[in-house]
């Protein structure tokens, strides 16, 4: 014993330092797992606060793109808009009944964002208090953002598409032919890629991706980006195709959380089930 | 001696806010990301104990990895810098001894030291958090243009910030 506290204090430097290499390494594994909680990110109060006060400063430069992108949804909407209006009048189905609406749309703020690095992420100034949870899908008025990873009470932090670890399900829209979607190596903002299409699909350029809404965290539809070009691998018979991405990520102001209601009635009815079966067998 | 403290802590503030708002967002591409905030560090003083230094390495790192989301990979890359700084500092130390009212600034120690001083313990900081970064060696010479290309710009940004706003730092 008394040798090791004689090598402690003639070391104490190294080991020291071995210590904290061994901590911060410990944080840098343990942050991949995806629930992880903790203050050590940047929806904490400190740096949401700071993104905030520099957002607020910085806005008015992008302010013409993004009035531009508001300009192009609303148009986008009110067409849709008038297409429901026009079947509704004709099949009588206005009457949606109370749970009919699947997704609620949470509108935040971007106040921090990146698109140079390797792991991506955007700091929203939306939280828990708003109803934002981690796990849910964010999407811009062009196309698909991120997933939420970390909410405190009034700020979320969420994993851009542009992340390695980020991956989702997209599929094209005249088709229906899924596959995984991924930011991919090259590390360019404007692209993803989409793997594991058979390559028995007739792929064309310019084709449109959506989200597949195979996950519970996108809704069905929700624009992706176009095929921008395509490679065969054959010995896999897959295509891995090139997707220019719809939304601009760094032009990002607006956008919304996706909070999936039945999944959240999903989830409390799973819960009730496997507590009235935990109190039968009690 | 209060007011060196003040200074000092002073100098972490700015150092960090410059980094988080506007180095953060100057968007220079996928192989310039340059760390400015580890010349708060590279500046404390010579006779600074070395655990204090290594101490505040490791929560400087901390706070800047809270804002980049990146848990862990600042404090591991500052732990370094700040562990290797005893031996640079003797590696280059000039004729003699460093003189007691010196500091880690071009005006007291001259370009040339400054740049292979600085020049060496960022590139240890770089090469640590873009490998830690990429988690593999998959992109091993992608990466290492980046350890380089990063840490240039990091040099460059540190040697005109000091020429503007620490002409005569203590």
């Amino acid at each position: 014993m008394s040798g090791i506290i004689a090598f402690i204090r003639k070391f104490y430097f190294s080991v020291l330092f071995i210590f904290l290499e061994i901590i911060s390494l410990v944080f840098v594994f343990s942050n991949n797992y995806y629930h992880e909680a903790g203050y050590f990110n940047s929806s904490n109060k400190i740096a949401g606060t700071i993104y905030n006060a520099y957002s607020g400063f910085t806005s008015y430069f992008s302010l013409k793109a993004v009035n531009h992108q508001l300009a192009e949804e609303n148009a986008r909407l009110l067409n849709s808009a008038s297409e429901i209006k026009d079947t509704a009048s004709h099949k009588k189905i206005a009457k949606t009944n109370p749970f009919g609406q699947q997704y609620n749309f949470i509108l935040a703020e971007v106040i921090d964002n990146s698109t140079n690095l390797p792991n991506n992420y955007l700091t929203l100034n939306q939280g828990t208090e708003q109803g934002i949870g981690e796990g849910m899908g964010v999407i811009s008025p062009a196309g698909i953002v991120g997933i939420v990873v970390k909410v405190s009470a009034h700020y979320s932090v969420v994993m851009s598409l542009l992340h390695k670890k980020a991956s989702m399900s997209a599929m094209f829209k005249k088709s229906g032919t899924f596959g995984t979607l991924a930011w991919g190596d090259k590390m360019d903002y404007r692209f993803a890629s989409l793997t594991q299409i058979p390559m028995s699909e007739k792929v064309k350029i310019g084709d449109t991706i959506v989200t597949s809404g195979y996950s519970t965290v996108f809704p069905k539809g929700i624009m992706v980006g176009q095929v921008e070009n395509l490679k065969p691998i054959p010995e896999l018979y897959f295509y891995v195709v090139q997707v220019k991405l719809s939304t601009d990520f760094k032009n990002l102001r607006y956008v919304y959380v996706v909070s999936d209601l039945k999944k959240i009635e999903k989830e409390n009815l799973e819960e009730d089930a496997v507590n009235s079966l935990n109190e039968k067998v009690k | 001696m209060i007011i060196d403290i003040a200074k000092n802590i002073l100098r972490f503030f700015f150092f960090i806010l410059l980094q988080v708002t506007i180095i953060r967002h100057l968007d220079l591409g996928i192989y310039f990301n340059p760390f400015l905030y580890v010349g708060a560090i590279l500046m404390l003083p010579f006779r600074m104990d070395k655990t204090l230094v290594l101490l505040i390495a490791f929560t400087t790192g901390l706070i800047i990895d809270m804002f980049y989301n990146t848990m862990g990979m600042n404090a591991a890359a500052c732990s370094l810098m700040a562990f290797f700084r005893p031996s640079i500092l003797r590696f280059y130390s000039p004729a003699g001894e460093y003189n007691a009212d010196a500091n880690a600034t071009i005006g007291s120690m001259g370009i040339r030291w400054m740049v292979s001083y600085a020049g060496t313990l960022i590139l240890l900081h770089h090469t640590v958090l873009f490998y830690l970064e990429m988690l593999s060696f998959h992109n091993f010479f992608t990466t290492l243009l980046k350890v380089v290309l990063s840490g240039l710009a990091t040099l460059i940004l540190i040697l005109i910030t000091q020429s503007i706003f620490f002409r005569n730092a203590s």
